[in-house]
């Protein structure tokens, strides 16, 4: 259906949305984008899920860009591939329906899906490869520039001789190695393009396999084309990779960040380095392969190498490191763009042997380090001038570690990246502690405190402050949104990612019954109170009433239930007890028990097995951690999740150094409380964990938070509202008889049959929206949830 | 995010103590919700003799209710309903029906329920049959044999009623189908489950089963008493019953009573065709006769083989028996009566401006309470709460529509 968004401000927007209805926190959803849009500003929305953000976002951005044409491109990163595949579809749904409004002609839109070789590449022999790594490499070693010029070369060679003799380069594979779908993509140039359409991962592969170019190189020559680019965070947030694929995105794009709970985190991981004892070892090792690669080629090649000397001489920008060629690219500064000098490198590494002996002073002087006994933290600054000082090299030297590393392997027309992976992170190390001097920490482990025994050195260059990464992307394009079902508190987000939002916004979801149910059990059948705080967490008391409340859970609900756990190490131990004290023997005469693992493989083993519980009627429980792959990533929608405990406030390992020294920066910088902060990232992640049961409004699913602490305002007040609107008087601080009586209601009030009639009520179709433009009238069409939000979105339909 | 582990307990503040007036008034809040029975709100108190005691009214009201919904139900149905209809009611007797969520618990009020919906049963379908299944310990016990005899249904649930360990539906469905499968292609194969345990646990996969009991056309119905079971729901959604989750007690009863009326019938669930039955005549046994088996009152007229009790099956030549009140019956299931509109919401008006007089149709008593009449919509008559009740549920016409010349002329008397 078509209607008019306009709040008052400029020109109205027609949105072009391809269901016959929408929900009214849709259509403030969209108000809210359209303000942003219109200011040529960012926005932080906060929606839950199941009430159709992705296809809000899309229909509302594609709509003002048809609007506005000046508007540039829509890149929607996503986390996961699935979450990718999802938008697509969506926008196939949509790009239908524009075309059919408009016709074919006016809507010509490319929209397209871009992620590593590793899901994209067509090559039998490539794709094959286990690991994201090892596709590249091979990829490389197929498609680098001088590998195939070399190939050219021979193949000249050969059509006049017979036998030509090997060079016993990295690439020994003779005159077979290359990769028809590239050779193809390359011969066909400019005229490699892709139609407009929606094209999905799976797509591409089969538009590559039937034209035989390849669809990894191909959609990335397409995206200066594109309308429509979705892909992973990382290729907008983390330098490395993202100054080799989004650096030719234009200013005026508006960039969408879906399911950015854990955007902070992202950031700081992607410029944070871990150094271990295995790393540097594996780095000495390269040094010894890099020494005897000049050697060979300065016998047979000193002219190469004299050549990148020269470029070196006349400064960074010409040496042609950053211009991009044929598949050799190797992964880029990981610094920010911005931040990076545009100097000539110093000349204590131009040449090549001299760069070697740096760094390999450098990894001396780090092993060196790792040998503390001690737990050591100190800033960049500290680091550079012990550095300087012991092993004589300076902070400008190690700065342009990485490019210089760079340039040497693609001098020595290295394509085996692999072998140079470690060596490769010590010079983003020294690139980044290089650099910044503020908002990053060095922190020294000798051991890990759980195993204090054990030694396990390592060496850490944290960054502890989100907005670094991703500022660029702030300043750089116009509109920026940050989106999830999790963004509360809403104003949070802004100070931590350094931005100004024109809207922030948490909307609430209208329902035509209550079909979430979150309750607070803060004490057991005994009265006496349960919390996963340090000092009541072992007592057999609150184990033994933790443990009753699973039982009644599974004698009341159906299905499946899931339990998440704030550690670990705390659900062993939990559990142990629980058999010991027969608790676990009673659950498992209402259902079957999983538990998730740190080990991947077992853990989707063992989801399989509860999701087949789930169908057979059999029920099950999965035991399951906050913060682990399970509470991030997997839906337990519909009967595989019919209730979700959070046992305990998740809160963040607090003697983590790391953390310690993020929190004392983020106190310093940000002016945010320490406490502020930890039960912020402790409800997130809660409302995270409790938020998997309800992936759509047909759902239903009870929510408990066993906990004392969460019936006090500071850290329920931190859910997110469409949560908070639920928790009602009469289910906070509850106990668990009570709870369960609860808990009984509510799963048979869900079972009753529910009519699309009622559904209807919080659903305006066109008809209705129509009839609300022309008359004021709308107050009473509405339920009482929606009048809420009636006001402001209704005034100007 | 990478970090998982045990929280200290320096950082955490101690601020969030729970604060006693909150947790007042948090109790009191829950306690209005959920510590109220519903039967608090019938109890009234008798003006003369100020004691408490059951308000009539509310119960006839809640009956009026349900029987216009089942009434609409049955009207909904369209014109295809089998009339012979061979049912297996599966009462679960698994553990999960010691629980104690409905007073004094969950077991009895099933049992109750049952016993009850096998009379009402056979008092829709004379012409049918029904057995029992009792689900228990992980089995299907197969308590009666398909049969007619409401009696001894009743008697055998009653000895029965003893819950524990596991339900199986793969079990039970087996049971039911291999039974339903010898039964004669004219005859509607239904199953209807009384469902207290929230799991099942099968020696196999269930999924055969429910395909192999929709490949034999067999309508299966699920009544639970708790909750929502996945595979139950699709159960019903893949064989064409329909499914149900009581809310209490009243309710339970109401989701079993609807499905004795017959059910509409799937396009290709039976075959049509001529069923040869015969019309015993009561003859009594003079008592010096004697004879080989049962002393029944009635006699077949194919082989004059004694029989106790219509409807039924001749034991000697198997003919099916019926007596011709059970054939009317089961034919009105086709042409139902329709619901009566409630009277007061329409002639307000008329009751205030004092006419007093108002008196039912049938029975000529005059109605005090105008709140509880009903009025046909064809013939415009009103009648009282219990003829109301006592034309759609025994007679099945209207007697002032299947007497229109009696209507006519008492319009021209007034
Ligand atoms: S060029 Fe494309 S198809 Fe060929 S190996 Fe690389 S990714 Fe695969
Ligand atoms: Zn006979
Ligand atoms: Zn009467
Ligand atoms: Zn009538």
């Amino acid at each position: 259906m078509r209607f008019t968004i306009d709040d008052g401000g400029s020109a109205p927007i027609e949105v072009f949305f391809p269901y016959d209805s929408v929900y009214p926190e849709q259509v403030a959803y969209m108000r809210e984008m359209k303000r942003a849009l219109d200011a040529r500003g960012h926005g932080a929305v906060e929606m839950p899920t199941g009430t159709g953000k992705t296809i809000t976002v899309l229909s509302m951005c594609v709509s003002y860009q048809l609007a506005h044409p000046e508007v540039g491109k829509i890149i929607y990163c996503t986390r996961t591939v699935p979450e990718m595949e999802k938008v697509l579809e969506e926008m196939k749904a949509l790009q239908a329906y524009i075309e059919k409004e408009l016709g074919a002609e006016t809507a010509r839109m490319l929209s397209l899906g871009l992620s590593s070789r590793k899901n994209m590449c067509v090559n039998p022999a490539v794709a094959d490869e286990g690991s994201r790594e090892s596709v590249d490499g091979r990829c490389r070693r197929l498609t680098a520039s001088w590998v195939r010029e070399r190939r050219l070369e021979r193949q000249a060679r050969d059509a006049g001789r017979t036998v030509a003799a090997e060079d016993g380069e990295g690439d020994n594979e003779g005159g077979v190695s290359c990769c028809d779908w590239f050779e193809e993509f390359e011969t066909a140039g400019e005229k490699a393009v892709l139609p407009p359409g929606v094209y999905t991962l799976h797509d591409l592969r089969q538009f590559g396999r039937a034209k035989k170019w390849c669809p990894y190189f191909l959609a990335r020559n397409m995206i200066s084309f594109a309308n429509v680019i979705v892909y992973n965070y990382q290729y907008m947030l983390d330098p490395k990779v993202a100054s080799l694929v989004s650096s030719a995105l234009e200013k005026e794009c508006v960039v969408v960040f879906d399911e950015a709970h854990n955007i902070d985190n992202v950031c700081i991981e992607a410029l944070s380095v871990n150094l271990r004892q295995q790393t540097l070892e594996n780095a000495g090792r390269s040094i010894t392969s890099l020494n005897a690669r000049i050697d060979k080629a300065k016998q047979t090649d000193e002219r190469r190498l004299r050549q990148e000397y020269e470029r070196l001489v006349n400064g960074l920008a010409q040496q042609g490191v950053l211009a991009r060629g044929g598949g050799e690219d190797m992964l880029m500064n990981p610094v920010i763009p911005d931040d990076i000098l545009r100097e000539a490198v110093p000349g204590n590494i131009r040449r090549a042997e001299h760069f070697v002996a740096v760094l390999k002073r450098f990894v001396e002087y780090l092993k060196f380090r790792l040998q503390s006994t001690q737990v050591e933290q100190e800033t960049p600054t500290a680091f550079l001038q012990h550095c300087a000082a012991n092993a004589g090299i300076d902070g400008k030297t190690l700065k342009f570690c990485y490019d210089r590393l760079t340039s040497l392997l693609k001098t020595l027309e290295v394509v085996d990246m692999d072998e140079y992976n470690a060596l490769s992170l010590v010079a983003n190390f020294a690139a980044l502690v290089g650099t910044y001097s503020k908002g990053f920490a060095l922190i020294l482990e000798p051991y890990d405190e759980r195993y204090p025994n054990i030694p396990d050195p390592v060496l850490q260059l944290a960054c502890l402050d989100a907005s670094l990464a991703i500022k660029p992307v702030f300043e750089r394009f116009q509109s920026v949104f940050i989106t999830s079902g999790t963004l509360s508190p809403i104003d949070l987000y802004p100070k931590l990612l350094g931005f100004n939002p024109v809207c922030a916004k948490s909307l609430e979801m209208t329902l035509t019954r209550e079909c979430l149910c979150p309750m607070v059990i803060t004490r057991g059948a005994d009265q006496q109170a349960v919390s996963t705080k340090f000092d009541v967490r072992d007592d057999p008391n609150v184990i033994q009433n933790y443990g009753r409340i699973l039982v009644g859970l599974a004698q009341t609900v159906p299905d499946g239930i899931v339990a998440f756990f704030v550690s670990y190490s705390y659900m062993e131990n939990i559990v142990s007890k629980w058999h010991e004290t027969g608790i676990l023997r009673e659950i498992m005469q209402h259902k079957l028990v999983f538990i998730e693992t740190t080990d991947v493989v077992e853990t989707s083993l063992a989801l399989d097995n509860y999701r087949r519980a789930c169908n057979c009627g059999r029920g099950a429980i999965f035991l399951s951690v906050a913060r682990g792959k399970v509470a991030e990533g997997i839906d337990f929608d519909r009967h595989y999740g019919r209730a979700v405990v959070m046992y305990g406030v998740p809160y963040q390992y607090t003697l983590s150094r790391i953390l310690r020294a993020r929190l004392e920066y983020l106190r310093e910088t940000f002016q945010i409380k320490e406490s502020d902060f930890l039960a912020f990232d402790a409800v997130r992640q809660a409302a995270q964990c409790v938020g998997r049961v309800i992936r759509s409004k047909k759902d239903y699913g009870l929510m408990v938070f066993a906990d004392k602490r969460y019936n006090s305002q500071d850290k329920r007040g931190k859910l997110p509202g469409w949560i908070t609107s639920h928790l009602h008087e009469e289910v906070l601080n509850l106990s668990t008889d009570m709870a369960m009586q609860v808990a009984r209601t509510f799963m048979r009030s869900m079972s009753q049959p529910f009519s699309h009639d009622d559904s209807k009520k919080s659903l305006f179709d066109q008809e209705m929206l129509n009839r609300l433009a022309a008359e004021g009238g709308y107050r009473e069409a509405l339920p009482a949830q929606a009048r809420k939000l009636a006001p402001e979105i209704m005034m100007h339909i | 995010m990478t970090l998982i582990g045990a929280e200290g307990g320096g950082s955490e503040s101690d601020s969030d103590e729970i604060d006693a007036e909150r947790a007042q008034a948090s109790l009191r809040a829950w306690e209005k919700k959920y510590q109220s029975e519903r039967a608090w709100e019938d109890l009234e108190e008798d003006p003369l003799t100020g004691r408490l005691r059951v308000n009539a009214r509310a119960v006839e009201l809640r009956a009026r209710e349900r029987r216009a919904k089942m009434a609409s139900a049955a009207l909904r149905g369209g014109a295809a309903k089998g009339m012979m209809r061979f049912a297996y009611v599966v009462v679960d007797l698994s553990r999960a029906a010691n629980e104690e969520d409905f007073r004094p618990n969950r077991l009895s009020v099933v049992g109750h329920c049952a016993a009850a919906f096998v009379r009402e049963f056979f008092n829709q379908n004379p012409l049918s049959q029904l057995g029992i299944i009792v689900a228990r310990n992980g089995v299907a016990e197969r308590l009666t044999e398909l049969s007619g005899s409401p009696e001894a249904h009743c008697a055998a649930l009653r000895n029965a009623l003893d819950a524990s360990g596991d339900f199986s539906l793969q079990n039970t469905l087996n049971a039911a189908r291999t039974s339903l499968k010898s039964i004669p292609s004219y005859g509607s194969r239904e199953v209807l489950y009384i469902m207290s345990s929230l799991a099942t646990c099968d020696p196999g996969n269930v999924w055969t089963e429910i395909q192999a009991t929709k490949a034999a056309k067999v309508r299966v119905s699920v009544v639970a008493v708790a909750a929502e079971l996945h595979v139950a729901r699709r159960l019903s959604e893949e064989t064409g019953g329909t499914y149900g989750v009581s809310m209490n007690a009243d309710h339970l009863d109401d989701l079993i009573m609807a499905h004795a009326p017959p059910p509409p019938l799937a396009e290709d669930a039976t075959k049509s065709c001529l069923v040869q039955m015969g019309f015993p005549q009561k003859k009594h046994v003079s008592k010096d006769a004697l004879i080989v088996g049962t002393r029944g009152d009635y006699v077949c007229p194919r082989c004059s083989g004694r029989i106790d009790e219509l409807p039924s099956q001749c034991t000697v030549c198997r003919l099916t028996l019926v007596s011709s009140p059970h054939l009317a019956r089961s034919y009105h299931h086709l042409f139902p009566v329709p619901a009566f509109k409630e009277y007061a919401s329409r002639n307000v008006s008329a009751k205030e401006s004092g006419i007093v007089a108002l008196e039912c149709s049938a029975c000529l008593a005059s109605i005090t309470d105008a709140s509880l009449a009903s009025e046909c919509e064809h013939c415009s008559n009103v009648f009282c709460f219990a003829c109301d009740i006592f034309i759609h549920e025994r007679l099945h016409n209207c007697p002032h529509c299947s007497c229109a010349t009696h209507v006519e002329s008492r319009k021209k008397a007034s």
